[in-house]
């Protein structure tokens, strides 16, 4: 592993989380372009507790996984408890494409980026794998157009009964109502209304239900929804984190997505389903009339890039297609010399 | 981890052809007979038992550890690193992989000392455990280099409560085909087989132990390979063979001498 250091040369600063900073590389061995994350030690707490834990969820489930639509791990190296995670290279993320202010999203824009992380998220499923952290900011994008599902810091596997889940997982706007309440036994649906959420921020362009505290984020959604009762959510009152809230009506969620098409509300409705059990899932979701209506779903190629790679884009095209040009016309013309 | 055993690294990386173990063992098996080897290393799968028993871990995080123990010296020479620092290295692994919570490593390093003192003095004497945290966490990164990243293993736990249910809930079998499969980490099967094979050569063996003539249409019936079945039931016939002959306490100490080591330190 040591001479991997050396197998990774360092192009540029990609940026900085909570456990990781992340760099753009050049694998020396094969010139590929890659994305090096380096695990930060941390605290001396941290350190003696020898390889990071969120490091090593990575590792062990990307190890395992392999699917057109989750991110691919390539190797890992480092020494001691300093351990680099080496990825797929990805050109931007669902966050940048969404504030991108020049960027025109179509319906089939929308349509290509939820079946990319449908079917991604589909095959962790049914791997037995909750992703639990799915926001914008996690659903990374190459410039052919593919989405990856990214960032398995906070993966688990799920299904077992007996099993206590922490409920602090999921950046609060994406949190689920049964998370926000300390449900602690919680499947594939957390990671269902987290999808519904960033379908809704593909429409509106902002975030969907930025609530400022865990309560707030609660009241937000049952604004939207309604306030649930025990008929519409059967148990609802005994989870550990309860609070009553102030009756509020659903409203008709056409209002608020004015230029969705009626099968898209329809799928946003069962996405964003309160009483978690009605929720859809993946396979369900993809089965809906929304997805082989038209339009159809955007090809890779013609999804939009910001303005900073589409630009690399353009200028790598032009130059080939003039030599492409001038070999085309070079051989034209010594074919027809023959 | 539930997932899909087929497309897992277990099935594709760590599922080892016999020939290959053999081959790469040769460097240990020209110092110590086939016979030693494996009685060195019953002795330390019993240290990762009881280590883990001390901690309180489950079977399975147990297994996991030992199972990562038997992949590391699949390819590397007992000379590499000493197993007495790579087998708690693997506990402290496999109860981070599997999510068992937080063992500090303190605690880790004090549960070696004892455990070595009271339960394996017999082997070492009134030696102490040597090694300390910076030990550990060296040797941490140098076994999940040696996995190839290969984190999640599968046992045969699982599919051995499936098989007993499918057949008739019995629990005195299961109980009896736990245990053998708790006795098939001494051997080299969880590297040369998948856990399901192993899962049904146990129920086969404590169905003949107990002598369960009533079950045999029950394995008449399943669709595997019964000469995979018979080997591994000869494997772990041929350990309870050595048991019965082999008597650790007064072996150990010569066999650990003679067994390869690292080269000390460069002394400064």
């Amino acid at each position: 592993m040591e001479e991997s250091i050396l197998r990774y040369e360092k192009i540029d600063f990609l940026g900085e989380g909570q456990f990781a900073t992340v760099y753009k590389a050049r694998d020396v061995k094969t010139d590929k372009i890659v994305a090096v994350k380096k695990i930060k030690i941390g605290s001396r707490l941290e350190a003696q507790d020898g390889i990071n834990r969120t490091a090593l969820r990575e590792i062990k489930l990307l190890q395992e996984l392999q699917h057109i639509n989750l991110i691919g791990l390539l190797d890992v190296f480092g020494q001691k408890s300093n351990v680099s995670l080496v990825f797929d290279f990805m050109d931007t993320d669902l966050e940048i494409i969404v504030k991108d202010n020049t960027i025109v999203l179509t319906p089939a824009n929308v349509k290509a980026y939820m079946i990319m992380t449908l079917r991604g998220l589909e095959y962790l499923h049914q791997n037995w794998i909750l992703h639990r952290d799915l926001k914008p900011n996690n659903l990374l994008i190459n410039r052919e157009g593919i989405l990856k599902i990214g960032d398995f810091g906070l993966a688990k596997a799920f299904g077992s009964p007996t099993r206590i889940n922490t409920h602090q997982v999921v950046t609060r706007w994406y949190r689920s109502p049964e998370l926000l309440f300390g449900a602690r036994q919680y499947g594939t649906g957390v990671d269902m209304w987290a999808i519904g959420c960033i379908l809704a921020e593909l429409l509106l362009r902002v975030p969907f239900l930025p609530g400022e505290s865990d309560l707030d984020q609660l009241s937000r959604i049952f604004q939207v929804f309604g306030t649930p009762s025990e008929e519409t959510w059967p148990g609802m009152k005994n989870l550990t984190d309860y609070v009553q809230f102030k009756h509020f009506p659903p409203q008709q969620l056409r209002h608020i997505f004015s230029a969705a098409s009626d099968d898209l509300i329809q799928l946003l409705e069962s996405l964003l389903a309160l009483y978690p059990p009605s929720r859809c899932d993946c396979t369900q979701a993809l089965q809906m009339a929304y997805f082989s209506n038209k339009p159809a779903p955007s090809i890779g190629s013609k999804l939009p890039m910001p303005s900073n790679i589409s630009k690399i884009e353009a200028e790598k095209p032009s130059l080939k297609r003039k030599l492409l040009e001038n070999i085309d016309g070079g051989s034209l013309a010594k074919r027809l010399q023959f | 981890m539930a997932g899909n055993f087929w497309q897992s690294s277990h099935h594709q990386q760590w599922i080892l052809d016999k020939q290959d173990l053999i081959r790469d063992r040769q460097h240990d098996l020209g110092i110590l007979s086939e016979e030693e080897y494996q009685k060195i290393f019953n002795f330390f799968a019993s240290i990762i038992q009881v280590l883990g028993e001390q901690l309180k871990l489950r079977q399975q995080v147990i297994a996991t550890a030992t199972v990562y123990f038997k992949r590391f010296y699949a390819r590397n020479s007992l000379k590499c690193i000493d197993p007495l620092l790579l087998a708690p290295t693997c506990v402290f692994l496999a109860s981070k992989v599997e999510e068992f919570g937080v063992i500090s490593n303190s605690r880790l390093i004090t549960t070696c000392q004892t455990v070595i003192k009271n339960k394996f003095s017999y082997a070492y004497g009134q030696q102490e455990f040597p090694y300390r945290t910076n030990h550990i966490l060296e040797c941490e990164f140098y076994l999940l280099e040696n996995l190839d990243c290969c984190l999640i293993v599968y046992q045969p736990y699982r599919p051995l409560l499936l098989f007993v249910q499918d057949i008739g809930q019995d629990d005195q079998l299961l109980t009896y085909a736990w245990r053998i499969v708790n006795d098939s980490l001494r051997t080299d099967v969880s590297l040369l087989y998948p856990p399901y094979q192993i899962a049904i050569a146990a129920l086969h063996i404590a169905c003949v132990m107990l002598s369960k003539e009533n079950h045999k249409p029950w394995f008449a019936e399943l669709n595997v390979d019964m000469d995979k079945i018979q080997e591994i039931v000869r494997s772990i016939i041929n350990l309870y063979e050595m048991w019965k002959s082999y008597d650790e306490k007064k072996e150990i100490q010569a066999l650990l001498v003679k067994m390869p080591k690292p080269k000390p330190a460069p002394q400064r």
